[in-house]
């Protein structure tokens, strides 16, 4: 913390994906623009720009975030985790992998967010009711699949009750 | 995208006081920054300074205060819904938060700046109510509380000057058997209804009654005169006449015409929601819990 | 947005009606406006319009055409101006009717307007409450000057 105000840009230290990056950014700049267009990661997308839709979502520190209201500058010292971060390699996601079993993917264009916010449910809630996921997707808009296939590809993953216990 | 601005990181609340004392209105306080950020994309916001408050001590921490439930400014809607002290204490409120807006917003909004960015369509302000809630404003010449009612004035505007930092707001707990109610209703991001209730019930009947409604109006509202009309109710009472409260509640909440509704139609949605509300909390003080569902509805 | 007000004043007509021509009285009655000046008279105005709406503020130049008078019982007036900073429009029609009431006079108000642009998605229910709240407070004001 310091007193003395950023007023262009400032060094910006952070681990995006599992690696660590070092970025200059200016004090406006938004995580939404830096992930796209300095590091080339495209997999968050702008479209409602107004944390309505949840196309942009990514997880800073495990917590989704609407990355187009959200400064870049905010990231610092913290972890970002995009969905290029989701698959080990050539090897999905479990998520990912349910997601295309269940058919959950049309256009696309939102699935990027689905997942995310998928995982930050699964790791606060392992076994969530099908009502808990549909809460917790609430703002995290879908115009193709009616998100029934994308409710039954995320319980897909969950732990089953007894399990849990 | 956003125009330049220098971003500020005060130090403590008297620091960043004296910014915004020196600023005036080309510095906007900035914390999870999720509606600020909105309207400055938006352009219909412009400042040269960000004075950001969130990581100032103590301002994001929720703690029991002699016998009351404060919560910091800083605190986001998700750390409320999950801090022990807001189950032990006021329930309502944590089972609120997690409905606020959406899972995105709630990591990172926080309680002050909901309450100070003061949309007339919010959750939090009306569920506050309910508990008495009060504010507490601090600049470099000092610190003033004042209740909640007189913190929000109407429609994004606030009793805060310009030098001043809301810190904090206190709520007091509810006496023993009391329950209550939120329900809210709406089809766009922001609901276009809230309505909280709660009963306190002693020897079967109604001793004291609350009620509050927000997003119908320019500001969130207690109805004095609704609440009254339930005292002394036995809970079968309140199942069978409910509807008289949601009925004196609509004649007397202060609608207006939106882009959620006209005036005509929140007053109508009022009598129907107050209703419903009560029902909600009447079966919980009876030991059971509605299963009543409606569309577009959340039932907290 | 529509407001409509009846507003008595103690006065006769004729001054009620020659207080709505005069442009510095009727600057210093209108909460905001500022910076009024006759292009032509009884006929076209100027005047800067700035009203605030919790963190945001509108300042718009305005432009004011007489469309209608029928001396000195009425007139109709248009207003338009953009903010250029905000991208709003503002656009409004005002009909002022003057006429004698219990020894004084009662001035109608008919106001109707529309906020285009960013600002109006804020929702018509500030707009229409701070419409509502500034011809309440011109009425009190025109009202103190008129009757002192």
């Amino acid at each position: 913390m310091s007193a003395i105000p950023i007023r262009s840009s400032s060094s910006v230290r952070c681990i995006v994906n599992g690696r660590p990056v070092a970025l200059e950014v200016r004090p406006e700049a938004l995580l939404l623009d830096v992930l796209r267009d300095r590091l080339q990661l495209k997999g968050a997308r702008r479209s409602c720009d107004m944390q309505v839709c949840g196309a942009c979502t990514v997880l800073v520190d495990g917590a989704p975030v609407s990355a187009c209201t959200y400064l870049a500058v905010e990231v610092d010292g913290r972890e970002v985790t995009t969905v290029e971060g989701l698959a080990d390699g050539d090897r999905l996601h479990p998520l990912q992998e349910a997601f295309i079993d269940h058919g959950a993917v049309q256009c696309g264009f939102c699935t990027a967010g689905m997942l995310l916010t998928a995982k930050a449910l699964l790791a606060e809630d392992p076994s969530p009711t099908p009502e808990r996921v549909a809460e917790y997707l609430r703002g995290s808009l879908c115009r193709c699949t009616g998100y029934r296939k994308i409710l039954d590809a995320i319980l897909a993953c969950a732990t089953p009750k007894a399990a849990a216990r | 995208m956003l125009r330049p601005f220098a971003l500020h990181r005060p130090a403590t609340v008297a620091e960043a006081s004296e910014i915004l004392a020196q600023q005036g209105r080309d510095a906007a306080l900035y914390a999870g920054g999720t509606e600020l950020l909105l309207i400055l994309k938006e352009g219909l916001l412009r400042v040269k300074s960000l004075v950001d408050i969130k990581r100032l001590p103590g301002l994001a921490g929720i703690r029991a205060d002699n016998g009351h439930l404060l919560i910091g400014a800083a605190a986001t809607h998700r750390a409320v819904e999950h801090a022990p002290e807001v189950h032990a204490r006021c329930p309502l409120i944590a089972r609120v938060a997690r409905h606020v807006a959406n899972v995105r917003v709630r990591s990172v909004g926080t309680v002050g700046g909901n309450l100070a960015f003061a949309d007339p369509h919010s959750d939090l302000a009306t569920a506050f109510l309910l508990f008495d809630a009060t504010v507490r404003l601090a600049a470099q010449a000092g610190e003033r509380e004042l209740a909640l009612g007189d913190f929000v004035v109407g429609p994004y505007e606030t009793s805060r000057r310009d030098e001043e930092i809301l810190t904090s707001v206190r709520l007091t707990p509810w006496p023993a058997g009391t329950v209550g109610a939120y329900v809210k209703y709406g089809l766009h991001e922001r609901p276009t209804l809230g309505v909280a209730v709660a009963l306190t019930v002693a020897g079967g009947a109604v001793r004291g009654a609350r009620i509050a409604v927000g997003c119908v109006g320019p500001r969130p509202q207690r109805l004095a005169g609704a609440e009254a009309r339930l005292g002394g109710w036995s809970l079968a009472d309140v199942e069978r006449r409910a509807g008289e409260v949601g009925a004196e509640a609509a004649a007397a909440v202060d609608a207006v015409d939106d882009l959620h509704g006209s005036a005509e139609y929140k007053r109508d949605m009022t009598r129907v929601f107050v209703r419903r509300a009560l029902l909600v909390a009447a079966a919980r003080s009876a030991g059971r819990e509605s299963h009543e569902r409606h569309p577009h509805t959340v039932v907290v | 947005m529509r407001v409509e007000r009846d507003l008595d004043v103690a006065a006769p007509p004729e001054r009620l009606w020659a207080a709505l021509w005069d442009v510095p009285r009727m600057v210093a009655c209108l909460p905001g406006c500022a910076e009024a000046r006759e292009v032509e008279p009884q006929k076209r105005y100027e005047a800067h319009m700035s009203q605030r709406v919790g963190p945001i503020s509108l300042s718009v130049p305005m432009q004011v055409t007489i469309a209608d008078v029928v001396s000195p019982h009425s007139l109709a007036l248009e207003a338009k101006g953009r903010d250029g900073s905000l991208g709003a429009s503002v656009a409004m029609s005002v009909r002022l009717a003057v006429a004698p009431r219990d020894g004084g006079s009662r001035l109608r108000v008919e106001a109707e307007g529309k906020i285009l642009g960013k600002l109006g998605a804020l929702g018509h229910g500030v707009i229409q409450r701070r419409a509502e709240e500034l011809i309440d407070e011109f009425g009190l004001r025109l009202k103190r000057a008129v009757e002192g």
